[in-house]
């Protein structure tokens, strides 16, 4: 009996009822995208960070000198302190999480070219140009780690020797030399722009230190605390070296990260204040459409806890149909929203849609409110159609 | 007539336009506060920004390559070319001075550090630089400047330099291998090298902390570095910190392409290339260059926020249509009787569409300008709470979020109306 009639009310009413739907449609819609969209933006957010290059370096312990500066001319030399290669990257790789975007070891040495000394980077180029994704090339990347007999040249080393990519270089070191073909030129707009750039193995067999680096730098993606916590367990996983998130880069990422946060979650506060009031104005509607079944309810010798009852089931069920329905509307919405704004589409996070399902119930309940009002109705005058 | 008509409904009946106005006053002030803090985001974040520190790095032109490596620039003091101090003021003078928010000059000297022992004697880099330096802009005013705006994520355990004064600030890592520490208050003696006979007693004020290369450095001000590596008023690079707009389409082209009116289009903009351009204008001789890393991420990154707050703002005023729309609708529902009760004393469809709409748009007037104030007060909060000052209200908003209001309230009353056109009189007096 109650569920027939849940279903002939259902029925009865098809135009109004279809309002209401559609009203908790879409406020769900609204509501399950922007709750998407606020999940995956820390994510998001910290993926563009990543443009800022490194974040976290490893160096001797207590900054020691790297570089042998006996061909910068004039500084006295002092031996540099290097760190072990192959112990590094043991420990780096006992510790690799998926949040690690880049991570390579750099040797500098003051080579000479020309005559004229000329900072050389050894590293692993692969990596070393996902660790600065914002480097402008002119000419080709290397892409193997294990060329031997190409380089890239900074914007001002191309413009000094009058040179660019095709074109040849001879890099000597303390009486040891070693000949490249320029495979393009970096524009970095920072100190990069005066530098040269090789693989790893040579850089080591032009210095004489093979299994040396003077640092390691890490691009890793994720919040100011989360980075600092895997700044803190590489420091224990790698004893004797110094570990240090680089703070120009994460106290700003951590800066703008939580202002962007805060300002998203306010806005979606207010929109899902809206979109409730908007659900509750159209089912405070629908109830009070409903005083003349109700009279006539009630003459026919309905209980007004079952009559109640009976239309807090219809209410419900038009909160849960309009939740669904509006939640796989949110999808798409969140989607499109992910492309217009990062490029790339947002993972749908399941959890959100029981809550979403809940909110739309909750906010059609107590738009049911006024049926409260129900127990005051007198049957006879409805029935007289007043 | 149709004024009292419209008069009477107002008074008879207040209730019932309460919930359209309610609907109306959320609704709009909601659409006020999210406009006007996505108007404000834009300046907001890109202040935000400089707490990365400078985007603009300018070096001599016909230089020498410096041997800058982790910040450090190892070249001997007698190589290269160098800029003069005495120019600086110039920067405040280009067309985005405004947008000038710092600059500081910096010059790297290898020196030679001992306290007075021969035991504690080791090589060191001297930097020079400003920390809050006064620099006399060519117009008669002051502008104050130095790493405290362009590198804020220096932390100094103690007090930073006076500026001119022989005094200096310890990097955290030197002054952890120092044999016996370094200390607040301490002397430490520092040459050009072994055999000068120029010794500069420097006292230490502070430890600084700075995440990179420079904690293996001794910080001194400008005019010290100058006296030990006798520059006088001269220093080789200098960081630019500028308020920028996100590059555009315009931006990315070559100024010497561009039409006269674009190019007067892309100087009046403040995109960081003509930013540079304008720096080079006033600092001949120089190479003013955009440090790639921060001002690429600062474009990008802003342009996604500000199109994700757009995004999130028509979301916001599509859920204030929604809720606008559905109040009216439903008000407009309940009445059906009265409309029954128009139409058979001969009221048209004309005059009852209008007496409606006039009373939506009343509503919609009033609502909308409650709102609006109401709007200025949120947005206040909320620019107080994400931003830290509160963001102003924008008076020009106000005309329109009125005719938000009055095109949300009208739309959402002619579905309804257009079904009321169709109402046959005759059941509803019958009561059915």
């Amino acid at each position: 009996m109650f569920g027939r009639l849940l279903w002939k009310m259902l029925r009865g009413n098809r135009g109004r009822l279809a309002v209401a739907l559609l009203s908790i449609a879409s406020g769900a819609a609204v509501i399950s995208a922007l709750l998407n969209l606020q999940f995956d933006i820390e994510r998001k957010l910290t993926q563009e960070f990543r443009t800022l290059g490194a974040n976290i370096v490893i160096a001797p312990q207590s900054g020691a000198q790297t570089v042998d500066l006996a061909n910068a001319g004039g500084a006295a030399a002092s031996v540099p302190v290097l760190m072990n290669e192959s112990a590094v990257e043991a420990g780096l790789e006992a510790n690799r999480t998926p949040d690690v975007v880049a991570s390579a070891p750099f040797l500098f040495i003051v080579a000479r070219a020309k005559d004229e000394p000329v900072v050389t980077a050894g590293t692993w180029l692969d990596q070393a140009r996902k660790l600065n994704p914002t480097w402008k090339i002119e000419g080709n990347w290397i892409t193997s780690r294990e060329d031997e007999t190409q380089c890239l040249v900074g914007r001002n080393v191309a413009q000094r020797f009058q040179t660019g990519p095709g074109g040849a270089l001879t890099l000597s070191y303390l009486g040891r030399s070693a000949q490249f073909h320029v495979a393009g030129v970096i524009d970095s707009g920072a100190a990069e722009d005066s530098q040269i750039f090789v693989n790893l193995p040579v850089a080591w067999k032009l210095a004489g230190t093979p299994g040396g680096i003077g640092l390691w730098q890490l691009s890793v993606s994720g919040t100011g605390k989360s980075i600092g916590e895997y700044a803190a367990r590489l420091a224990s996983a790698l004893p004797g070296y110094d570990v240090r998130p680089i703070r120009q880069v994460t106290e700003a990422e951590g800066n703008l990260l939580n202002r962007t946060r805060l300002l998203i979650a306010s806005m979606v506060v207010l929109i899902l204040v809206l979109t409730a009031l908007c659900v509750l104005a159209t089912m405070a509607a629908l109830a009070m459409e409903r005083r003349v079944d109700v009279g006539l309810m009630k003459a026919l010798g309905g209980s007004i806890s079952r009559i109640v009852g009976l239309f807090l089931a219809e209410v419900s069920v038009l909160g849960a149909a309009g939740g669904l329905i509006g939640c796989v509307a949110g999808i798409l919405l969140a989607q499109w929203m992910g492309q217009r704004v990062f490029g790339t589409a947002i993972t749908p996070r399941w959890d959100i849609f029981p809550l979403t399902i809940a909110i739309m119930v909750g906010v059609a309940l107590t738009g049911a409110l006024p049926l409260r009002l129900l127990g005051k109705v007198k049957p006879a005058v409805i029935l007289r159609g007043e | 007539m149709f004024a009292r008509l419209v008069g009477e409904s107002f008074v008879r009946n207040p209730r019932r336009k309460i919930l359209t106005a309610a609907a109306l006053v959320v609704g709009m002030a909601v659409t006020t506060a999210t406009l006007t803090v996505a108007l404000e985001v834009g300046d907001r974040m890109a202040r935000e920004f400089r707490s990365l520190g400078a985007n603009l790095l300018v070096t001599p032109q016909s230089d020498t390559l410096p041997l800058e490596i982790g910040g450090v620039d190892y070249r001997p003091v007698d190589e290269g070319a160098y800029l003069n101090e005495a120019d600086l003021g110039k920067l405040k003078t280009i067309f985005w001075r405004h947008n000038i928010l710092g600059f500081t000059p910096f010059l790297d000297v290898p020196a030679y550090l001992g306290m007075g022992k021969a035991e504690s004697e080791t090589d060191v880099t001297l930097i020079g630089t400003w920390y809050e330096h006064e620099v006399p802009v060519p117009d008669g005013t002051i502008f104050k400047t130095g790493v405290s705006v362009t590198h804020p994520w220096w932390k100094v355990r103690g007090q930073w330099f006076h500026d001119g004064a022989n005094e200096c600030v310890v990097g955290a890592q030197l002054a952890a291998r120092y044999p016996g520490g370094v200390s607040v208050g301490q002397t430490l003696y520092v040459a050009r090298d072994e055999i000068s006979s120029y010794v500069q007693p420097l006292v230490v004020t502070g430890i600084v902390s700075t995440g990179d290369a420079d904690d293996d450095a001794v910080l001194v001000p400008l005019s010290v570095a100058q006296d030990i590596s006798n520059h006088r008023g001269q220093f080789r690079q200098l960081f630019v910190s500028a308020l920028t707009k996100p590059e555009d389409t315009l931006a990315s082209r070559d100024p010497k392409s561009l039409t006269p009116a674009e190019y007067d289009r892309w100087f009046c903009s403040p995109y960081i290339s003509s930013i540079a351009f304008q720096i080079k204008q006033v600092l001949p001789g120089t190479e003013v260059r955009a440090i790639r890393k921060v001002a690429d991420s600062e474009g990008r990154i802003l342009s996604r926020v500000s199109t994700l707050l757009w995004t999130v703002t028509i979301a916001a005023l599509v859920a204030a249509g929604l809720a606008v729309g559905a109040t009216a609708a439903a008000t407009v529902l309940e009445r059906r009787k009265e409309i029954g009760i128009m139409k058979a004393i001969g009221a048209t469809n004309t005059i009852v569409g209008g007496i409606f709409l006039v009373e939506q748009l009343l509503l919609a007037i009033a609502g909308g300008a409650i709102g609006f104030v109401f709007g200025a007060a949120l947005a206040r909060v909320l620019g107080e709470s994400v931003f830290g000052t509160p963001a102003p209200p924008r008076i020009l908003l106000l005309p329109v979020v009125l005719g938000l209001a009055a095109m949300v309230a009208l739309v959402g009353s002619l579905i309804p109306l257009r079904r009321a056109a169709h109402i046959d009189p005759a059941p509803i007096l019958r009561g059915e």
